[in-house]
């Protein structure tokens, strides 16, 4: 193709502006949230005179972000630590024992991906409200949990698949119990799964603010992602501030983008391949 | 899940680590009763005690809520609280202009659904045909893609406020300033506009991964014979992807219904004149905000028969895309 050359470089023009604008909009949040107030009135869009932290500290002290970030390390750890733990379990069960009621149990499961929350949410929060798990950390954990539990049976169940049985069956012969192969063979050989499972639910969880706002109302319970929503009134009229708060909401994020991207992309591409 | 036709992108770490135990395994088979298979009963329950967790969760806090909304979609509110009413709420929700303007906007988003999918479609394709610079643009359009609805929807709220940047920057080269969010005519564009800058990565990430098993033969056969971008693309690209393209669509179309909360939340909380609502912010209004749960399980069962609507439109599409395989 003699004009592909060419027209490839002609490409190359529109798609680096797009990656510009893909990018750009969180540089900018990051300049405002080094600005004065007074400086961001003036020009919105001038580089800061200095990295100044005043407005991250206010957001993280006086708007209560520091708070709110505890709150979602602790929910999305011990939810991302449950999903894995039981994904894992069922996943090996489902894919590698041979027992009555597997494969209707298994679309049991695959049932829950087509029940987004948006359509349970009346009855599960009246069930979180007679259960008193409305409001606390075991309430949103489980309810987390319930929502992701699905497509983490699923990927577990498809990566297991993928194992030969005959070194479960040699593990067996060694002696191991069920259990046993679980705990020595079948989660020491799923690292891979689990970490891209993983840390995809830990995104999901993290991003969260739906079920978060109708499982934790009272203020103190915020995560961090509702904190967001709630700097957003509190400092409509200091935006160097709100754009700090939504830097460190974001930044944790960032982090784990930078590092695991890889990983994230596999997670997302083995979704929609598997099975 | 549905499923591509694309090898698995994360393989299992190969025997390596389990050849001891395999060995030892083999040696021993003479010496030891063999034990594989289970005899006892705790071994026999035990598939059931590792599966009981998971099934039992999403039994309780899926399933069964599922069929308690529907019952409960056909009883009263407030003062007729338990008391069945028939098809009442359903009546309600015809009527009310909120919800048909949720409806409209569900209708919108099957209209701007192709838009949504061929954006990264093209990205995808010309990242495949190698484009100056194609592996940075991988990883940078990904990147909204981790990102929550939240912060993308603080950071929209900044950049297009009627005050904010854009209009600045608009102003400067005598384009009069836009109310990007104050417009009924055009805030749930801007909306969805912000949802796709948000998504395209994923899906783009999706159709990477189906490109992988493209037979890279026929697009050299397609180069040999001179064939233009969009004859390759015509001919040898959507041809061969067609499940990919399927499974984004649909997928595409379930983020769409389920995952723009955050972004109404943020930007417009289904403002200017109620313009913005989609059924997912009709729900969580009714039940949280206007205490109308059962109203608010009526518009849920909608959403529920939306969804089935995309689901069985999958299941067929994937089979038309198999046969065509």
């Amino acid at each position: 193709m003699p004009g592909m050359r060419l027209s490839r470089w002609l490409l190359a023009v529109p798609m680096s502006l797009l990656a510009l604008a893909t990018i750009y909009p969180l540089l900018f949040t990051a300049n405002v949230a080094m600005k004065t107030r007074r400086d961001y009135i003036l020009d919105r869009f001038s580089l800061t005179d200095a990295l100044r932290w005043d407005n991250i500290s206010t957001a993280w002290n006086s708007a209560g972000m520091s708070r709110y970030f505890v709150n979602s390390l602790l929910v999305v750890a011990l939810s991302v630590v449950l999903l894995l733990l039981l994904g894992s379990m069922a996943g090996f069960a489902l894919s590698q024992l041979r027992f009555r009621g597997s494969s209707a149990l298994f679309l049991g499961c695959l049932a829950g991906l087509f029940v987004p929350f948006q359509v349970v949410m009346v009855p599960l929060a009246r069930i979180m409200a007679d259960t008193a798990l409305i409001d606390t950390y075991p309430g949103l954990i489980l309810v987390y949990v319930a929502q992701f539990l699905p497509f983490t049976v699923f990927l577990m169940t498809s990566y297991y698949k993928m194992i030969p049985s005959e070194i479960i069956d040699a593990a067996r012969i060694d002696g191991n119990s069920v259990y046993g192969v679980y705990r020595r063979i079948m989660l020491p050989l799923g690292t891979p799964a689990l970490l891209s499972v993983g840390i995809l639910n830990t995104l999901f969880c993290w991003n969260d603010v739906l079920m978060a706002l109708v499982m934790m109302p009272s203020a103190e319970h915020r995560t961090l992602m509702v904190g967001v929503t709630s700097l957003r009134g509190q400092y409509s009229d200091d935006i160097p501030t709100f754009a700090s708060g939504v830097l460190i909401a974001a930044i944790p994020v960032l982090v784990v983008y930078l590092f695991l991207q890889r990983q994230i992309a596999d997670g997302v591409a083995a979704g929609s391949t598997k099975g | 899940m549905p499923m591509g036709n694309a090898q698995p992108s994360v393989r299992p770490a190969q025997a390596g680590r389990t050849d001891g135990a395999v060995a030892s395994g083999a040696a021993r088979r003479g010496g030891r009763s063999r034990r594989a298979g289970g005899g006892s009963r705790t071994e026999r329950l035990a598939p059931y005690v590792l599966v009981a967790p998971a099934i039992l969760i999403i039994v309780l806090l899926r399933l069964y809520p599922l069929l308690l909304g529907v019952n409960f979609s056909f009883t009263g509110d407030g003062a007729r609280n338990g008391t069945p009413v028939g098809l009442d709420n359903y009546l309600e929700l015809v009527d009310d202009p909120l919800f048909r303007t949720a409806l409209g906007n569900v209708g919108l988003l099957v209209l701007l659904l192709p838009v949504a999918v061929a954006i990264p479609g093209l990205l995808a394709t010309f990242i495949y045909l190698r484009v100056p610079g194609h592996r940075v643009y991988r990883s940078v359009y990904f990147f909204p893609a981790v990102l929550s609805p939240v912060i993308v929807g603080a950071i929209f709220n900044l950049l297009l406020a009627f005050d904010g940047p854009l209009n600045a920057a608009l102003g400067s080269v005598g384009i009069g300033s836009v109310d990007w969010l104050g417009n009924p005519d055009i805030a749930m564009f801007v909306v969805v506009g912000v949802h796709i800058w948000a998504t395209f990565g994923m899906a783009l990430v999706v159709f990477l991964a189906g490109f992988a098993t493209l037979d890279s033969a026929l697009l050299d056969a397609a180069r040999v014979d001179g064939a233009s971008l969009f004859q390759v693309i015509r001919h040898v690209i959507v041809p061969g992807l067609s499940r990919t393209i399927a499974f984004v669509f649909v997928t595409t179309m379930v983020g769409m219904l389920t995952s723009m909360f955050g972004l109404l939340y943020v930007m417009t909380s289904g403002g200017p004149e109620g313009s913005t609502y989609l059924p997912e912010y009709y729900i969580w209004i009714q039940q949280g905000q206007m205490n109308r749960p059962a109203l608010a399980s009526a518009a849920s069962t909608a959403l529920f028969v939306i969804m089935l609507v995309v689901g069985l439109l999958q299941v067929q599409l994937l089979r038309r895309a198999g046969r065509e395989d």
